[in-house]
C-alpha cells in the first residue's frame, strides 16, 4: 500500500522546525532530501507506517568546498552538482566517486543528494560504495548539537541508519591522501536504469618503492545489509607489489567478507562470482590511474 | 512508381508536437465535469472462492459514491478479445466482470467510485472480503497432471484446446531424411510496456446509453465487447476515438475490467467515472504467452527439408482470452508456413493455470516460434556445414509462388532472397568466423534470423474481422479531412493514412488532416493489429480518396468545360492534361460545389448549376483482396563478456521487403522499436512471480528490465526493399510485427557464434551464459 497513514507534509525553513515535526511523529517521520527513492520504497509497501514527510530542501547544506586538505560536500549537494566539480576530473584518488557519478540516470542525478543517498542506507546504491572506499567522514546536526562520525558507522542495517530521530547529515568529508593514491568504482547493472546487482570500489595508495601502503575495497549491491568493506582482500594487498596475480588473489578473497543475497535479479552464486570479477576490475582500473 | 509526391517522403507527423508535450488527445487526459474516480480491489490469492464481501464500512466513508461487488454486475460470460465477433464459436467465453471465483493473484473482486482517487483507494481498505483459498497451479505441465487443481469447472486436466494440422505423411518424411534434428525451445512471459496506462472514462446516461473514452487499439471492438459484457445492444454504446494513444503493441486489443466497471459505476452514480491502471495493474493486465515448442526437422544431404513436426504447449493462464487463437497464428505463421516441407504435422495444447492473463503482443505467437525455427536452422547449418543464407534460399518461396497459407493468392511482390543477400553483404557475413573461435575475455559473434511468411492484416483468417472504412471530405480552402476508425497507437498510422489520401487526391500532405470520430459516425474498422494498417486501412483510404477525387473532377469538368477523364490533380491544382495553362485550384472547385446558386466574383455574378452542388467527398468500406506477405532477414553482431555473461548488441542490419516505403522515418522507427523489444525478449525481459502466492515480482521498471537507449546498438541499419506488392496501396505491404519476430533468434545465433554455446530458452541472461560456460 501507499503512504496510507500520511498525516503531514512538513517543509521547514529552519533546522529547529525539523525537530518539531520529528518530535511529533518520532520514528514515523521520514526525512526527504532529494526524494528520488521514495517511489521505489512506497511501491514496495515499505512506507506504510510513515505519518509525516519532512522535506529539508529549504535548509541549505548544498555545495562543495574543495580545499588543499580534501573535499567538504554539503549533504544537499545533488549528484549533478557534484559531477561538475573540476577536481573530480583531475585527481586520481577521487576516481571512485567520479566513476560512481557516471551511472545514475539524469533524472536521478538532478534530484538525488549525497546526504540523502547515504542516510537511505540502501545497499544497492553506488555513491555509498565509492565514498566508503574514500574513507568518508560525516558531520551531523541535531537541534544545533554537532557530531562527527565515520561513514562506516552510519550503516546499521538494511535501510537503517544510526542517526537519532531529527539528526541530519550536514556534510560528507574526504581527506586528500598524502602520497600516490588512486581509486575506481565499477557497477554491474541489468540496464543503465538499474540499481546495482553488484558494485565494487577500490582505493590504493603506493609508497615510494611502489608497494601498497594503503588499500580499501568496498562492495555493494546485495552482498550484505549495507555496503561492505573487505578487509580480507585489503590484507592481501598491503605491503605488496601489485601484480595482476595479486589483484586476482585479493579479488578472490572478498568472498570471505560478503554475504551475497539471492533474489529474482541474481542468485547468490552469481553475485559472489561477480563480486570477485568487479573487485578485480576496480583494482585494475585504480592501478592504471597510478601509471 | 516514380511520380509519387507524398508517399515515400518522411513528412513530419502532424501530431508530433502535441504528443511530445503530453497532449490533450491522449485518453489519459480526458476529464469530464463532475467526474468520479474509480479503483478496483484485487485478490491477494491466485485461486480462491469468495465467501462474503462486506462493503458497509467503505460505503460510509465520506466521498464514496458507489461500491460494486460480483452481485452488482451482469453475470454474462464473455471473452475479452476485440477482433473476433463476441458470439464467435471460435473463442472460449469464461470471464465475468466480477466473479465469486478468483483464478489469478490480482483479479479484481470489487470496485469503488469516489470523489477523489485517494478516497477511492482508502475505501478499498475498508472492504472486508472473506476468501476460501483453493490450491493453485502455475506450471502448465503440472496443471495437466491428474489431481491438479481444477481451474474451470468441467475442463479436464485444465486443457482448454488441442488443435492440430498437417499435410502429407510426416513419418514418411522423416524416413526420407538423411538427418533428423530435434529440440525444445522455451520462451518467457513478457509485457509490452506501452507508455500510456490503460485508462477510461465512461458516461452512462439516464437511458442506459454508455459513452466511453478509452486507451484502446480497436474502437469498434470496444463497442462490441463492452455491449456484450453489459448485456446491451451495440447501439447503446458509443466509443469515442482518441486522436492518438500512448502505445499498445497488442496489449489494448481486449476489454479490460476498468471499461466494464466504469460503465457500471457511472450508471449507478449518474456521473462520469474514470479508472486508470497503475503500472502494477498494467503489468498484470496481459502479457505475451510463454510457450514450450518441440521442433523436429528432417533434412536431406543437399539441404532440402523433407519433414517438419512441431508441438506447442501454451500457458493461456487463468482465462482463455487469446490463448486458443494465438497458438494458431503461432503454428501457421510462426512455425510452419515459412519453410517448404512436403510432410508436416503440428499439435498444440492450450492449458489453464493460475497465472495472470495472456494477451496479444506484437508478433502474436510468432516470436516464440521464430526462436525455435531460426535457432534450429542455425543448428542444422552448423552441424551439416551449410551456409545459413544458402540453406534458407533453398527452402523458402520465391516471388510469383502461390502463398503457402492460401494458394489462391500469389506472392505478388516478394523478395526474401534480396533481404537475405543484401543484408548478408551489408553485415559482412562472408567474414563470419567459426563459432566459438573468438579469443580474449570479450568475444564477438555474428548471427542472423529470417521470417519468410507473415501477414498484412487478417484476410483469410476465418474468425477475425478484416475490413476498413474511410470518409474523405474536401473543404472550401482546398484541404481534406480524413476520418477512419483506425486507431493511431503511436507508430504513425494517422500520418501514413494521410499520406496515402494526399497522394491519391493530388493534395499536399499538409492539406490532409485526420479528423477523429466515434462509433456513431464512422464506418467499421478492424483493429490496429496484425501489421495491417498501411496495407488494409491504407487500401480503404485510397478507395475513399479515389471516390472523392472522381467527384471533385466531375465538378471541375463542368466548371473548366473539359472532360473529367482529361483532368489531373497535383499539389492542389487541377489541370487539363497536355494544356497546363488551363488550371483551377481544388479550393475553387470545392467552393463552387459548396456555394449558393449564384457565385459573385470579380467578373460579377455567375450562376452555378445543380450538377455542381454538394459536398465533395468519398467513402469506402472494403477489405483488401489478399493478405500480402512481407519478408525479413536480420543480422546482428554481439559481444559477450565471458567473465560476467553480459551481452552487448553492437550492430544490427535489418532487411525487409515491405513492398513500398510510405514514410521512411516512421519505417525506421518501427525497426528500431522492434529491435529494442527484441533485445529485451532475447536478453533481459521476464515477468517473475512469487512461486507460493503467484504475486507479480516485476511490476514496475525497477524490477522489470527493458533495454534503455544505452543498451541499444549505436548502428541500426535498415535495408528496405520495395517489391511493389500488386494488392497493396502504392505497392505497400506490412512492416511492424516482423521487426520483433526476428531479433531474439538472431541474437541467440550470434551468441552461439561468439562463444559456441547454444541456448534453448529465453531470456539469455548473464547468469545463464556464465553457468553454460562452466563459471558458476
Amino acid at each position: 500500500m501507499a503512504l496510507v497513514k500520511l498525516k503531514e507534509f512538513c517543509i521547514p525553513d529552519k533546522p529547529e522546525q525539523v525537530d518539531a515535526c520529528v518530535a511529533k511523529y518520532g520514528e514515523n517521520a521520514l526525512i526527504l532530501a532529494g526524494g528520488s527513492f521514495i517511489h521505489g520504497l512506497e511501491a514496495r509497501g515499505l512506507l506504510s507506517e510513515v505519518e509525516a514527510l519532512v522535506d529539508i530542501r529549504k535548509l541549505g547544506f548544498a555545495g562543495v568546498t574543495a580545499a588543499a586538505g580534501g573535499l567538504h560536500i554539503g549533504a544537499m549537494t545533488t549528484f549533478a552538482q557534484l559531477e561538475q566539480l573540476p577536481e573530480l576530473g583531475s585527481a586520481p584518488w577521487l576516481g571512485a566517486l567520479k566513476d560512481a557519478l557516471t551511472y545514475p540516470p539524469m533524472q536521478i542525478k538532478n534530484a538525488a543528494t549525497v546526504g540523502g543517498c547515504l542516510a537511505a542506507a540502501c545497499p544497492f546504491f553506488d555513491i555509498p560504495t565509492a565514498l566508503l572506499a574514500l574513507d568518508c567522514k560525516l558531520s551531523t546536526n541535531k537541534a544545533g548539537a554537532k557530531r562527527e562520525m565515520n561513514l562506516a558507522d552510519l550503516f546499521s542495517g538494511l535501510f537503517e541508519n544510526s542517526l537519532e530521530p531529527g539528526e541530519l547529515i550536514i556534510e560528507a568529508k574526504l581527506a586528500k591522501p598524502a602520497g600516490r593514491a588512486a581509486s575506481a568504482f565499477i557497477k554491474l547493472e541489468g540496464t543503465a536504469n538499474d540499481l546495482a546487482i553488484v558494485n565494487a570500489a577500490a582505493y590504493i595508495a603506493l609508497d615510494g618503492s611502489g608497494q601498497c601502503q594503503e588499500a580499501r575495497i568496498t562492495l555493494g549491491g546485495g552482498v550484505g545489509d549495507n555496503v561492505v568493506r573487505s578487509s580480507s582482500a585489503e590484507q592481501v594487498l598491503l605491503g605488496q607489489k601489485l601484480t595482476e596475480e595479486l589483484l586476482q588473489r585479493a579479488a578472490d578473497a572478498v568472498g570471505q567478507d560478503i554475504q551475497p543475497m539471492a533474489d529474482h535479479r541474481a542468485s547468490a552464486a552469481y553475485r559472489l562470482a561477480m563480486a570477485k570479477v568487479f573487485t578485480k576490475r576496480a583494482l585494475s582500473l585504480a592501478l592504471s590511474r597510478l601509471n | 512508381m516514380t511520380n509519387l509526391n507524398v508517399v515515400g517522403k518522411s513528412v513530419l507527423r502532424q501530431d508530433a508536437y502535441e504528443k511530445v508535450v503530453g497532449g490533450k488527445g491522449f485518453p489519459v487526459n480526458i476529464s469530464l465535469p463532475g467526474m468520479l474516480h474509480g479503483k478496483m480491489l484485487r485478490s491477494p490469492y491466485p485461486h480462491a472462492r469468495i465467501l462474503s464481501i462486506d462493503t458497509s464500512r467503505a460505503e460510509k466513508l465520506p466521498g464514496v459514491k458507489a461500491v460494486m461487488t460480483p452481485k452488482d454486475v451482469p453475470q454474462i460470460i464473455f471473452n475479452p478479445i476485440f477482433f473476433m465477433p463476441a458470439d464467435s464459436m471460435a473463442i472460449h467465453r469464461d470471464m465475468l466482470i466480477l466473479s465469486d471465483t478468483v483464478r489469478f493473484a490480482g483479479q479484481p473482486v470489487a470496485a469503488v467510485a469516489a470523489t477523489t482517487v485517494a478516497i477511492a483507494e482508502q475505501a478499498l481498505s475498508l472492504i472486508d472480503v472473506e476468501y476460501e483459498e483453493l490450491p493453485a497451479v502455475f506450471d502448465p505441465e503440472d496443471a495437466m497432471k491428474e489431481g491438479a487443481p481444477e481451474i474451470h469447472a468441467g475442463v479436464k486436466n485444465n486443457i482448454r484446446a488441442t488443435p492440430s494440422f498437417g499435410a502429407g505423411d510426416v513419418e514418411q518424411g522423416f524416413k526420407e531424411a538423411d538427418y533428423v534434428f530435434e529440440g525444445t525451445y522455451e520462451t518467457q512471459r513478457v509485457h509490452t510496456c506501452y507508455m500510456e496506462p490503460r485508462v477510461c472514462v465512461s458516461d452512462t446516461d439516464s437511458s442506459g446509453h454508455v459513452t466511453i473514452y478509452s486507451s484502446i487499439a480497436h474502437l469498434f471492438g470496444l463497442r462490441e465487447r463492452l455491449a456484450y459484457a453489459l448485456g446491451l445492444p451495440v447501439s447503446k454504446v458509443t466509443a469515442i476515438q482518441a486522436p492518438y494513444t500512448g502505445g499498445s503493441f497488442g496489449s489494448k486489443l481486449d476489454l479490460a475490467y476498468i471499461e466494464a466497471l466504469s460503465a457500471l459505476l457511472s450508471a449507478k452514480t449518474k456521473k462520469p467515472v474514470r479508472l486508470e491502471h497503475t503500472r502494477y495493474e498494467d503489468f498484470i493486465c496481459n502479457a505475451r504467452h510463454p510457450m514450450k515448442v518441440y521442433l523436429k526437422t528432417g533434412v536431406k544431404k543437399d539441404g532440402t527439408i523433407t519433414a517438419r513436426y512441431a508441438s506447442t504447449l501454451c500457458d493461456t493462464s487463468a482465462y482463455s482470452a487469446h490463448g486458443p487463437e494465438v497458438i494458431m497464428v503461432h503454428a501457421y505463421f510462426g512455425l510452419m508456413l515459412g519453410y517448404r516441407a512436403p510432410h508436416t504435422k503440428w499439435e498444440g495444447t492450450v492449458v489453464y493455470t493460475n497465472n495472470m492473463p495472456g494477451g496479444a503482443f506484437r508478433g502474436y505467437g510468432a516470436p516464440q516460434a521464430a526462436f525455435a525455427v531460426e535457432s534450429q536452422i542455425d543448428e542444422i547449418c552448423e552441424k551439416l556445414g551449410f551456409d545459413p543464407i544458402e540453406f534458407r534460399l533453398k527452402n523458402t518461396p520465391r516471388q510469383g509462388d502461390p502463398h503457402p497459407f492460401n494458394p489462391e493468392w500469389k506472392l505478388g511482390g516478394y523478395a526474401l532472397d534480396q533481404c537475405l543477400t543484401k543484408g548478408a553483404e551489408r553485415m559482412g557475413w562472408s567474414n563470419r568466423a567459426k563459432a566459438g573461435s573468438a579469443s580474449g575475455t570479450k568475444k564477438r559473434g555474428i548471427g542472423m534470423a529470417a521470417h519468410p511468411i507473415w501477414v498484412s492484416g487478417c484476410v483469410g483468417f476465418p474468425d477475425i474481422y478484416e475490413h476498413s472504412g474511410a470518409i474523405i471530405r474536401l473543404n472550401v480552402d482546398g484541404t481534406a479531412y480524413l476520418s477512419s476508425a483506425t486507431m493511431d497507437i503511436g507508430s504513425g498510422q494517422n500520418t501514413t493514412l494521410c499520406q496515402i489520401a494526399a497522394e491519391e487526391l493530388g493534395l499536399k500532405f499538409e492539406s490532409v488532416r485526420m479528423a477523429p470520430g466515434n462509433t456513431d459516425n464512422l464506418p467499421f474498422d478492424a483493429p490496429t493489429h496484425a501489421s495491417r494498417v498501411t496495407y488494409s486501412s491504407g487500401n480503404a483510404v485510397k478507395v475513399a480518396a479515389a471516390d472523392a477525387k472522381k467527384n471533385l473532377l466531375e465538378v471541375a469538368a463542368i466548371v473548366m468545360e473539359a472532360n473529367a477523364a482529361d483532368l489531373e490533380v497535383r499539389d492542389g491544382m487541377i489541370t487539363v492534361k497536355g494544356a497546363p495553362a488551363k488550371a483551377m485550384s481544388v479550393a475553387d472547385v470545392v467552393k463552387r460545389a459548396e456555394s449558393p446558386f449564384m457565385v459573385v466574383g470579380a467578373q460579377g455574378p455567375t450562376p452555378t448549376t445543380l450538377k455542381e452542388k454538394g459536398t465533395i467527398m468519398g467513402i469506402s468500406s472494403v477489405a483488401p483482396p489478399a493478405n500480402a506477405s512481407p519478408a525479413v532477414a536480420e543480422f546482428v553482431e554481439v559481444e559477450v563478456d565471458t567473465e560476467t555473461g553480459q551481452v552487448k548488441v553492437l550492430r544490427a542490419v535489418y532487411a525487409h521487403d515491405l513492398g513500398r516505403v510510405v514514410n521512411p522515418a516512421a519505417a525506421q522507427g518501427q525497426v528500431e522499436g522492434g529491435l529494442q523489444q527484441g533485445i529485451g525478449y532475447a536478453l533481459m525481459e521476464q515477468m517473475l512471480f512469487d512461486p507460493e502466492t503467484g504475486a507479480c515480482l516485476t511490476s514496475d521498471f525497477l524490477d522489470y528490465k527493458m533495454p534503455t537507449a544505452v543498451e541499444m546498438p549505436s548502428k541500426i541499419e535498415c535495408i528496405f526493399i520495395e517489391s511493389n506488392e500488386p494488392t497493396g496501396p502504392y505497392g505497400a505491404k506490412s512492416l511492424s510485427e516482423a521487426c520483433l519476430i526476428v531479433p531474439a533468434p538472431a541474437i541467440a545465433n550470434a551468441i552461439y557464434n561468439a562463444i559456441g554455446v547454444r541456448f534453448h530458452s529465453l531470456p539469455i541472461t548473464p547468469e545463464k551464459i556464465l553457468a553454460a560456460l562452466g563459471k558458476l
